[in-house]
C-alpha cells in the first residue's frame, strides 16, 4: 500500500515537469525562430489600442481590490446556490430555510459593505 | 418518514442551541452596530454579547449529561468533553467582554493608542468565541479546521483593532503571516491522513490508520502526526511555533492578549486532544518485539513530552529577561502551556480531568491578572513592570489579588494553579516519566524569580505617585470573582476534581453516538 501512495505522486511529478519544461521550452524555442528588432513602440504600455498614459508602474487605488472582495460575496453565493438548486427536490423545505440565512448572512455582508461607503468611489 | 421538510430536519438540531445563540447574538450586533448613530456609546453592544454568552452558557448546561449526540455525520457532536470546554470559553469571552467595555471607554487614551470601532471590537469577540466552540465539538477534520480558522481570522482583526498604533499593526501582521503557517501546516498534515484513510470522519479515521499503520504506511502516520501538531501548537504557542506570542501579546489591545492566552488557548487544547486522541487511539503496533504496544503512546508522544519540557525551559528562561509586563506574561503563557501539555504526553487515565481543572484555574488566574494589568498599565501609561511600583499603597486590593493570581501561575500552595500542577506531576511521576516531572519542578522554581519581580514592585518599591487607584466596577467584578475563583478552588480542589469527574464523563470523547 505504500507503494501504491507514493505512486500517486509519480503523475504529480509528472505534471510538475511538464509545466515547468512547457514554458522554458516554448520562450526557448521562439527565442531562436523569431526576428530580434527592439524599437520605442514595443516598450509602452499596452492598453488595447489606446494611446498609453504614463507608465505601468503606478499606484492603483485600493477601492479596485475591495470592489474584487465585494464581488467574491456573490461569486461564493452563485457557487453554493447551483448545487442546492440541483439537489433542492431530495433536501426538502428544510434546506430552503438554510439557504434563507446563508443569503441573509450574504446581505449582511453587502449591507456591511454599503454603510462602510465600499459603495462610493470617492 | 419522509416529511415535506427533507431529511436534515431529522436532525436533533437543539443540541447546537448554544451556537446558535452566540452566531444570532453576533449577526444582531453587526446590524446595530452599522444603524447605531457613528458618535453613540457602543456599550450596550457589549451587554448584548455577555447576555448571549450567559444564555447559551445556560444551553450548554441543558446539553449536559445527556449522552453524546452527534448530527450531520458527526459534523457537529455533542460529548462532555465539548461541554466542558464550551463553558471554559464563553466565561472567558464574559471576562473579555467586561474588560473591553472598560478598556475602550477609559479616558486620557492618546488618539493613535484607541481602538477604532468598538462594535467590530466586540462582535469579533463573539465570532472568535463561535469558533473555539465548534473547534471543541466536532468529529470531522473538515469542520474542526473551519472552526479553527474562524477562531485564527477573528482574532487577526482584533489585534490590529488599534489601526493607527504602529506595534499593534506590527503584531497583528506578523499573527497573520505566522498563523497562515501554522494553518497551511495542520492542512498539509490532514491531507496526508485523509490520503491513507480516505475520510475526514475522526471515528472511520481511527478505524482506517490502525490498519493502514499495519500495511506498512508507519512513516506517512508518523509525519501526519507531526505536521498537524507542528501546526496546532501555534494556537497553544507552545514549542515549536512559540515565536509570535510575545509580539502579539504586547502590540495587541490587553483585553484581547487575555482572550488569546485563555480562550484561544483553550481551543488549541481541545481541538489537539480530540484530535490526536480520537484519530490515533487504534494505532498499534502488534508486530513489535515485546508484544503490542500503542503507537501514540509509546513513540508519537513521547515527542510531545519533549517539545512541552522544551516550552516550559524557553517560556520561563525568556520571561526573565523582559521589562514588559505583557511580554512577560506572554513567556508566562508559553510555559503554561508546557504545563498542560504534559498530562497529554503521558496519558495518564485522568488526563481530561486534569487537563480541564488546569484550565480552569489558568483561566481564573490569567483573567484576573490581565485585568489587574490592564488597570495598571492604563493608569501608568507604561507597560513596564515598574508599573506595579507601590501599587499596595495606591489599592492595597488589587495588590493582594495580584499576589494571588502570580502565585498561583508560580504554582505556590494554597492556590488554584499549584493543585492543577501538582496533579500534572504526579500523574506524570505515575507514568514514570521521571525526566518530564523534574524539568517541571526546575522551570517552576526559575519561574518563581519573576513573578516574585512583580510582587516585590507592588510592595517594596516606591511608586511614582501614591494617589489612590480608582477600580472601574466591571473590573472590580472580573477580579473578585477571579480571586474567589483561584482561592476557592485551591482551597476545595478535590471537590472541584470530583465535580467535573461526575458531571462530565469526558471519557465520551471516544465513544460513538448514543450511547
Amino acid at each position: 500500500m505504500a507503494d501504491l501512495y507514493s505512486n500517486n505522486y509519480l503523475i504529480v511529478a509528472i505534471f510538475f515537469i511538464l509545466g515547468l519544461a512547457l514554458p522554458i521550452g516554448a520562450l526557448t524555442a521562439g527565442r531562436f525562430l523569431r526576428p530580434n528588432n527592439p524599437i520605442a513602440e514595443k516598450r509602452t504600455t499596452y492598453e488595447s489600442g489606446m494611446e498609453p498614459i504614463g507608465g505601468s508602474w503606478v499606484q492603483f487605488n485600493v477601492k479596485y481590490y475591495i470592489y474584487a472582495l465585494l464581488f467574491v460575496v456573490f461569486d461564493v453565493e452563485t457557487i453554493f446556490l447551483y448545487p442546492w438548486a440541483v439537489a433542492y427536490d431530495q433536501l426538502g423545505l428544510f434546506a430552503l430555510v438554510e439557504m434563507l440565512i446563508f443569503v441573509t448572512l450574504l446581505v449582511i455582508g453587502l449591507i456591511y459593505a454599503w454603510k462602510k461607503k465600499v459603495l462610493e468611489w470617492d | 418518514m419522509e416529511s415535506r421538510w427533507g431529511p436534515l430536519a431529522q436532525y436533533d438540531w437543539s443540541v447546537m442551541a448554544p451556537e446558535f445563540t452566540i452566531l444570532i447574538v453576533a449577526t444582531l450586533i453587526s446590524v446595530i452596530d452599522l444603524l447605531m448613530p457613528n458618535h453613540s456609546n457602543r456599550r450596550p453592544l457589549a451587554w448584548l454579547g455577555i447576555v448571549g454568552s450567559l444564555l447559551a452558557g445556560w444551553f450548554v448546561l441543558q446539553n449536559t449529561g445527556h449522552g453524546v449526540v452527534e448530527i450531520l455525520n458527526g459534523s457537529y457532536r455533542v460529548d462532555a468533553f465539548g461541554n466542558v470546554f464550551k463553558l471554559i470559553f464563553l466565561a472567558g469571552t464574559i471576562f473579555t467582554l467586561l474588560m473591553s467595555i472598560n478598556y475602550l471607554n477609559r479616558g486620557g487614551v492618546k488618539e493613535e493608542e484607541k481602538v477604532v470601532d468598538h462594535g467590530e471590537f466586540y462582535y469579533l469577540t463573539l465570532t472568535a468565541l463561535l469558533g473555539s466552540m465548534i473547534m471543541s465539538s466536532s468529529a470531522d477534520a473538515i469542520t474542526l479546521f473551519v472552526g479553527l480558522e474562524l477562531l485564527s481570522i477573528s482574532s487577526y482583526i482584533l489585534v490590529g483593532t488599534r489601526k493607527k498604533h504602529l506595534l499593534s499593526n506590527e503584531s497583528a501582521f506578523k499573527y497573520v503571516v505566522s498563523g497562515s503557517i501554522a494553518s497551511a501546516t495542520v492542512l498539509y498534515g490532514i491531507s496526508f491522513l485523509y490520503g491513507l484513510t480516505g475520510t475526514t470522519n475522526l471515528f472511520e479515521m481511527a478505524d482506517r490508520l490502525g490498519q493502514a499503520y499495519m500495511a506498512g504506511n508507519a512513516l506517512l502516520i508518523y509525519i501526519a502526526f507531526f505536521l498537524t501538531f507542528v501546526g496546532l501548537s501555534f494556537k497553544i504557542s507552545s514549542v515549536p511555533y512559540h515565536m509570535w506570542a510575545p509580539d502579539v501579546y504586547q502590540g495587541a489591545p490587553t483585553p484581547i492578549t487575555a482572550f488569546l492566552s485563555v480562550v484561544s488557548k483553550a481551543a488549541g487544547f481541545a481541538l489537539i486532544i480530540r484530535f490526536f486522541i480520537t484519530a490515533f487511539r487504534s494505532v498499534v503496533d502488534y508486530n513489535a518485539a515485546n508484544g503490542p504496544h500503542s503507537v501514540l503512546i509509546s513513540e508519537l508522544l513521547l515527542v510531545v513530552g519533549i517539545l512541552a519540557a522544551i516550552s516550559m525551559i524557553v517560556g520561563n528562561t525568556l520571561a526573565l529577561r523582559q521589562t514588559n509586563i505583557k511580554r512577560m506574561m506572554a513567556y508566562s503563557s508559553i510555559a503554561q502551556a508546557g504545563y498542560i501539555l504534559v498530562p497529554f504526553a503521558t496519558l495518564t487515565s485522568l488526563i481530561f480531568e486534569q487537563t480541564v481543572f488546569y484550565l480552569i484555574a489558568y483561566l481564573l488566574m490569567n483573567m484576573g491578572a490581565f485585568a489587574i494589568i490592564m488597570i495598571v498599565t492604563g493608569d501608568r501609561e507604561t507597560e513596564d513592570i515598574r508599573s506595579f511600583a507601590g501599587l499596595y499603597h495606591r489599592a492595597p486590593f488589587l495588590a493582594i489579588a495580584m499576589t494571588f493570581f502570580l502565585l498561583s501561575l508560580a504554582g505556590i500552595p494554597i492556590s488554584a494553579g499549584f493543585f492543577g500542577k501538582f496533579y500534572i506531576f504526579m500523574s506524570s511521576l505515575v507514568m514514570g516519566n521521571y525526566w518530564l516531572a523534574g524539568i517541571m519542578i526546575a522551570t517552576s522554581v526559575v519561574s518563581y524569580y519573576y513573578y516574585f519581580g512583580i510582587i516585590r514592585q507592588m510592595y517594596m518599591r516606591p511608586g511614582e505617585t501614591e494617589a489612590p487607584l480608582r477600580v472601574p466596577a466591571g473590573i472590580a467584578v472580573i477580579v473578585l470573582i477571579a480571586f474567589i475563583g483561584t482561592v476557592g478552588v485551591g482551597i476545595v480542589p478535590d471537590s472541584v476534581l470530583n465535580f467535573i469527574h461526575a458531571n462530565f464523563p469526558l471519557m465520551d470523547l471516544i465513544e460513538a453516538a448514543g450511547q
